[in-house]
């Protein structure tokens, strides 16, 4: 073969170049992530595990969790949201006159439409929704003059997608979020549902053991096998429930005189479950958190 | 049998030689035009591999449109936004000041004062006469720019000079700001250069 070596350095340059392009690009841009601070905060984030939830990851690993569920959240779209929580003392129609006065604003300009659209079939009723859309100087101007009113309005960074419609997420999953996930259990299918936020939704150690013994007890319709292994269904001592047993309804619990104790493994495991909470605004994936204290 | 003998009587004589001819040039058209198309695909969603841009935010000014504007950090963009539409036309954007019309603001020791009651003073009464600034003599006359503007504005501006530009010194409230307003009253007058030295700092 003539052409030997051109053919080597073809090949070299092809596998070279998708190597540089997957591997080694990826590794330059994500490689090096640290914790980073949570958005308005000194937060640290994400936090470093307990001991006990690091090595329920390797439970979640070795019993296929990721076959059927996912951790990781998508985003489609963000906006940019100017709602309306209270009038103060004006009446409705007189603060839609006002808006439509407003529009001359050169910064609200671009955003007359839509503004105006909003009220069109608006009753007085609050919150509403004023404005969504891209332009954080609409946003900025329109609750300034809002305020200098009296009428008491909320601006927020609002991340948008079905994941986070449905309840899974707050917003989109970044790298940093899998710092100390080894490994990283991302998941691409969802017999069940995404676990990002798990932790958030069921924060009770106990709620997840219970699920993981008997899934139909806490979630009607759960698809989810029962992980009896992960318990240990022993004779109650002197006719006395230890500790740690499981507190089940009567028509999920073992009959007779047995009582379920949840395995070292069933802790790590649900430890590790309500530890995943990635619920707070990073810079890489900014929104605006809902306090409940006003 | 026969198709033995098809196949030996077709069989090539030797070894097949590589011919070097170009390639065509409907390809070359593609390929440049498929890398086209690459490119500017990569240009509008590739956020130029920028580790802390995803999607579905396209680039770092967009990601940036979506920081949630509130504490300090939007502070700093408000202070910038009233600098340069009020203060920057005769000062600068950069804080350099111009000559014959406003002294530089950058490492000027009437923004690097310890406390901050001199400098709300400016804005708010206006200067009239020579003032020395960084060594040299500005003979100039500066209205009261900041009766204008709020509180919360006129802090955020003063806070934005006192931290710009190498500035390092402390911020500005918008209560000290109010404080200082009411202290001043309905009619300002400018100050001279003596007067604003005479002011506690």
């Amino acid at each position: 073969m003539k052409t030997g070596f051109a053919v080597f350095l073809a090949a070299l340059v092809a596998l070279g170049a998708s190597w540089f392009g997957f591997v080694y690009g990826s590794l330059a841009q994500l490689g090096g992530q640290k914790q980073t601070v949570v958005l308005q905060s000194t937060d640290n984030w994400p936090p470093q595990r307990t001991g006990e939830a690091t090595l329920g990851l390797q439970i979640y690993r070795e019993y296929g969790c990721a076959a059927c569920h996912t951790e990781q959240i998508r985003q489609t779209d963000a906006a940019n949201e100017v709602s309306l929580l209270s009038l103060g003392d004006h009446k409705p129609q007189e603060f839609r006159d006002f808006i439509q006065s407003m529009m001359i604003v050169p910064e609200l300009m671009p955003a007359s439409n839509c503004i105006v659209g909003n009220l069109e079939t608006w009753n007085g009723d609050v919150p509403v929704t004023l404005y969504s859309g891209d332009d954080s100087t609409v946003v900025s101007t329109l609750a300034a003059k809002l305020k200098s009113v009296g009428v008491k309005s909320d601006a927020r960074v609002v991340a948008l997608g079905a994941d986070i419609q449905r309840g899974w997420g707050t917003r989109r999953s970044v790298a940093a979020d899998y710092l100390y996930d080894q490994p990283v259990q991302l998941g691409n299918l969802r017999a069940g549902p995404d676990l990002t936020l798990i932790g958030v939704r069921e924060p009770d150690v106990n709620w997840q053991l219970e699920h993981l013994y008997a899934p139909r007890s806490t979630v009607k319709n759960s698809t989810m096998p029962a992980f009896r292994a992960l318990f240990e269904v022993r004779k109650k001592t002197g006719g006395l429930a230890s500790s740690g047993a499981l507190v089940l309804p009567p028509e999920f619990a073992p009959a007779g005189d047995l009582e379920v104790v949840p395995t070292a493994e069933a802790r790590e495991l649900a430890a590790y479950l309500v530890s995943l909470k990635a619920n707070v605004p990073l810079y890489e994936a900014p929104f605006t958190p809902v306090t409940t204290a006003k | 049998m026969s198709d033995e003998n098809k196949s030996c009587s077709n069989a090539p004589q030797g070894e097949p030689t590589l011919n070097r001819s170009a390639a065509p040039m409907w390809i070359i058209v593609v390929t440049l035009t498929l890398l086209f198309f690459g490119g500017l695909y990569l240009d509008s969603h590739g956020g130029w591999f920028n580790a802390k841009v995803y999607t579905p935010y396209n680039s770092a000014e967009r990601l940036e449109a979506f920081q949630p504007q509130s504490g300090a950090a939007a502070a700093a963009a408000q202070g910038k936004r009233v600098y340069e539409s009020v203060c920057g036309i005769c000062h600068g954007a950069d804080g350099a000041g111009k000559p014959g019309q406003a002294p530089p603001l950058a490492g000027s020791e009437w923004v690097l004062t310890k406390g901050d009651n001199r400098l709300v003073h400016i804005p708010l009464q206006g200067l009239a006469g020579a003032l020395s600034v960084k060594g040299q003599t500005w003979n100039l006359n500066m209205a009261a720019m900041g009766v204008a503007l709020s509180d919360a504005d006129l802090a955020a501006v003063l806070t934005y000079l006192r931290t710009s530009w190498g500035n390092k010194a402390g911020e500005v409230t918008p209560d000290e700001v109010k404080k200082i307003r009411a202290a001043i009253g309905g009619q300002p007058q400018p100050l001279s250069g003596d007067q604003l030295t005479k002011l506690p700092e």
